[in-house]
């Protein structure tokens, strides 16, 4: 199947995902207050943020595993909150995501958990199926390992199979979920390659949740940059790296204190030493 | 205090049956899901093979001990009588009805149950089972249920392994040991035994089978993500599977004595 074949529909603007909208809270607790995305087709699309800002909710939004309190999270033409279970299936087959630790299958070896959704979703003989997943293995550099165990993997190995994983079906969207955290800088190089290799070679969309920002920002077409439930900033890399704004700077620039302060709010220091002296 | 106290028994006894009904929607979803289960029925054989074929050596043993123990305070007990002769179907009878089934059954919680709930858990807790949702499998279908039907089959043979030992163990302590005529031990054993009394013990560890089996997947399935949920879930599950096997062997018994 070619990758034209396979793709889907989009919105008429190009976009493969639409947000519009997004209100979300959890224990009323408000994680998004009317943000809008768009992750246009072929691209790579990096959403940044201070942690706790709703980066890993957002792309729980996006495959359905939550469901929004108000607003519109379209997928290649269809709204997710709208699908029955059978329907976001149907969608999530054609989506890849890569968890942040990889979430292998730790009782199936590598080539095994490779191999997983297409055993599980297809019929294809077994010839057939050791060509593909060998592919995909050898496309991350792994075909090596492909009788380790995942306990057996270092971090970046275990990042680069559940990647083969994440790519077996050819899917036209890839979401990564903070594929960086816990990489040493020779294993953060190679993902950080391949991110943009794989979505070059196979056509993808892809959408890195990440908030190692020089890494990111040095693959990413597009960034997105969000803090206290709206997106504060959008643009290429290079815009938001020399904007002036403040929340913008401090993010990008990795600054210790700005509009996200340094301390947790608390009462007056002197006052609170002298009453434990009390 | 004393006039919160029905408060907190109204709240506790709410809680209580929030939880059964969430049980019971578990359990549903797994008996739906049960047809298209079987015709996967290699999951379901690897199953059967964590859950039972590893708890053999466990139970082979508690049976071998239980059946000698038997058949010493059964001697003790029917000497003073004058009818050691019976102990063959004095044993056969409380192994196969009773000990059998009620034993391998809290072996099973607390080894296999344990095992899968904190599979299940750990599972959670490292996105495994959230992965394969992305994936469009359902991790109730891929997972949990082969769990469940291995261990609704692992039970009644592990009860019929664990009654034949004990009958084994019996036999050593009775026969090699006091002296009770082997001929007798045996043929009495034969007569008194019905084909009822076999069955009571399988349908039993049946029962027991789908009462360990749902509790330990579900206390698994639903824990919370951290190594203190994990941790909870599997003690909830040996307490919970061992109070409710004591509570249906009552129950079963009173129904089919």
């Amino acid at each position: 199947m070619t990758h034209a074949a396979r793709q889907e529909p989009a919105a008429a603007d190009g976009s493969v995902v639409r947000v519009r909208g997004l209100h979300y809270a959890v224990n009323s607790r408000p994680i998004f207050e009317g943000v809008d995305f768009d992750f246009r087709r072929g691209s790579v699309t990096a959403v940044m943020g201070p942690s706790g800002t709703g980066k890993t909710t957002l792309l729980r939004l996006i495959t359905g595993q939550l469901r929004p309190d108000r607003g519109l999270v379209e997928v290649e033409g269809q709204d997710v909150s709208r699908l029955d279970r059978a329907g976001i299936y149907r969608l999530r087959r054609r989506m890849g995501m890569l968890f942040q630790n990889g979430a292998l299958l730790t009782d199936l070896d590598v080539y095994e958990n490779v191999a997983f959704p297409l055993r599980e979703h297809t019929r294809l003989p077994e010839r057939l199926l050791r060509h593909v997943v060998l592919t995909k293995l050898q496309a991350v550099g792994l075909r090596g390992a492909w009788r380790l165990m995942p306990s057996e993997l270092s971090g970046g190995m275990a990042r680069r199979v559940a990647l083969a994983r994440a790519i077996v079906m050819d899917p036209g969207l890839l979401i990564y979920d903070e594929p960086f955290v816990g990489l040493d800088p020779i294993s953060l190089g190679m993902v950080l390659r391949l991110i943009r290799r794989l979505n070059d070679a196979l056509g993808l969309t892809s959408i890195v949740v990440s908030h190692d920002v020089r890494e990111i920002t040095a693959v990413a077409d597009a960034c997105y940059l969000i803090s206290g439930g709206r997106v504060v900033a959008t643009g290429a890399p290079g815009t938001l790296a020399d904007s002036a704004r403040d929340e913008v700077r401090q993010f990008m620039h990795g600054l210790p204190d700005g509009p996200v302060p340094f301390h947790y709010p608390a009462p007056d220091y002197a006052a609170q030493v002298a009453e434990a002296r009390r | 205090m004393i006039a919160a106290l029905p408060r907190e028994l109204l709240a506790s006894a709410g809680a209580a049956l929030t939880t059964l009904g969430r049980y019971a929607i578990f359990a549903l979803r797994l008996l739906a899901a049960t047809p298209r289960g079987l015709l996967r029925f290699g999951l379901v054989v690897q199953q059967v093979h964590n859950a039972g074929a590893l708890s053999l050596v466990i139970i082979m043993l508690s049976g071998l001990f239980v059946g000698m123990v038997l058949g010493l305070q059964g001697y003790d007990l029917l000497e003073r009588f004058g009818s050691e002769e019976s102990l063959g179907t004095a044993v056969a009878l409380g192994l196969l009805k009773e000990l059998g089934p009620v034993v391998t059954a809290l072996l099973f919680a607390g080894r296999a149950g344990t095992a899968l709930a904190s599979e299940l858990g750990l599972m959670r807790a490292t996105d495994q089972l959230a992965a394969m949702e992305v994936m469009a499998v359902d991790p109730l279908r891929r997972v949990v249920l082969p769990r469940f039907l291995g261990s609704i089959l692992s039970m009644p043979l592990l009860a019929a392994i664990f009654s034949l030992v004990g009958l084994f163990g019996a036999q050593l302590i009775g026969v090699q040991l006091m002296g009770v005529d082997a001929g007798q031990f045996w043929s009495q054993m034969r007569g008194a035994v019905e084909l009822d009394d076999v069955m009571e013990g399988v349908i039993k560890s049946g029962v027991f089978g789908v009462a360990c089996g749902l509790v330990a997947v579900y206390e698994g399935y639903h824990s919370v993500p951290t190594a203190e949920g994990v941790g909870r879930a599997t003690t909830r599950t040996v307490v919970t599977s061992s109070v409710l096997v004591l509570l249906l062997d009552y129950m079963l018994t009173a129904v089919m004595l």
